[in-house]
């Protein structure tokens, strides 16, 4: 191929026309971050974590209350520290996956963290939506067998509910919020991770075409 | 952070930093870019520098980890393919044979290597580095055999895109 011998003969001449970036500037960069998609996964998960947790703080009391007089507040104390303790675990392997996505590392050995990179979140986005679908079926089986408790405690004989049927209209209820809680949660991973996963693969497939 | 480690990290990248710009440029299409994908490198160089052991040459130890950054971990939406930098390319042909016809073609051959999949494009970097399939198959983690097979595919595909 001439053309592309010719390209190549001029292609080291070529080379004092190209920018040169000063020592001092160099130094600079060693200071920025790095922006690869591996580093937003582990990124994104902290941020997810503090905003769960926030949540806990802005709960209204009266919901802490309500949970205390159904007897529900030490189960759900517990509930919260395994929640909590299995994120954790989920955070440290995404930093693991971040610290040891090297590009040194052989083409295989890259793939292979790609993979395990891709394997951890898609089991955090299993084990949330799973602890939600878990959590809730407990909860409204809970608060089903011990609906006159919680119609005392919710007061909603002042509120001119009656209650006959009500055990009924309130798990209907629970379950159409449940629902509508799961599928954002599920639409939140699908945009968030699903378009970082997207990427991802498209690298694995590019590495993967250089073994073929 | 090692001082001393950094000093000599970022002396040797500043005498070596050709071989990144010219990834640079043939992997991004404008200035923006350009630098962005150099800052990424600089950045994924120096993490990996601990690793470096010194046992293959610094420049050698680049390629692969500038070539891997440019193809894995930059992100991509940044560098969409088009061709209207080609004035920026500017080659200079040595003075004796030069005509328009042959800046011309060299424009095109560029252009047509800049159209190549990222994987083919790294196997024509390192062609045009004047690197041997030795060293090719050894920068991409390749066998020496399959580095020969995939540069004809290359040159194949360069030919189609140049004669459609």
């Amino acid at each position: 191929m001439d053309k592309l011998d010719k390209l190549k003969e001029n292609w080291q001449s070529e080379e004092h026309e190209l920018p040169k970036v000063s020592f001092d500037k160099i130094y600079k960069m060693l200071l920025k971050k790095s922006s690869s998609i591996v580093k937003w996964i582990f990124v994104i998960s902290i941020i997810e974590l503090l905003f769960w947790i926030s949540l806990y703080f802005i709960l209204p009391e009266d919901n802490i209350n309500m949970m205390k007089e159904l007897g529900l507040e030490r189960v759900m104390y517990y509930c919260e520290i395994f929640h909590f303790f299995i994120f954790g675990i989920f955070i440290i392997l995404f930093y693991k996956n971040y610290k040891s996505i090297q590009v040194t590392d052989s083409t295989n050995v890259l793939m292979q963290n790609i993979l395990n990179t891709r394997k951890t979140v898609r089991y955090f986005v299993y084990y949330n939506v799973g602890m939600t679908i878990a959590f809730s079926v407990a909860i409204d089986t809970y608060l089903y067998n011990n609906s006159e408790k919680l119609y005392e405690v919710m007061d909603f004989a002042k509120q001119g509910i009656p209650k006959e049927g009500f055990a009924n209209i309130f798990i209907i209820s629970q379950i159409i919020v449940g629902f509508v809680i799961i599928a954002l949660l599920i639409l939140f991973y699908w945009l968030v991770y699903g378009i970082l996963l997207k990427k991802l693969k498209g690298n694995y497939r590019e590495l993967k075409k250089i073994n073929s | 952070m090692d001082k001393k480690l950094e000093h000599r990290f970022v002396k040797l990248l500043e005498a070596n930093q050709n071989i990144v710009h010219k990834i640079c440029r043939l992997y991004t299409n404008d200035k923006d870019a350009h630098d962005d994908l150099f800052q990424e490198i600089t950045i994924q160089l120096w993490r990996a520098f601990p690793k470096f052991r010194g046992d293959s040459k610094f420049s050698t130890w680049m390629y692969r980890v500038a070539l891997n950054t440019a193809i894995t971990l930059y992100r991509k939406s940044k560098r969409q393919i088009d061709t209207q930098d080609f004035e920026s390319l500017s080659f200079k042909i040595k003075s004796e044979e030069y005509d328009d016809t042959t800046e011309q073609q060299l424009k095109l051959m560029y252009d047509a290597v800049k159209k190549l999949n990222d994987i083919d494009k790294a196997l024509v970097f390192l062609y045009l580095e004047d690197k041997s399939y030795r060293e090719i198959s050894g920068t991409l983690g390749i066998s020496e055999v399959n580095a020969r097979v995939k540069m004809n595919r290359a040159k194949d595909k360069l030919r189609k895109i140049l004669n459609p």
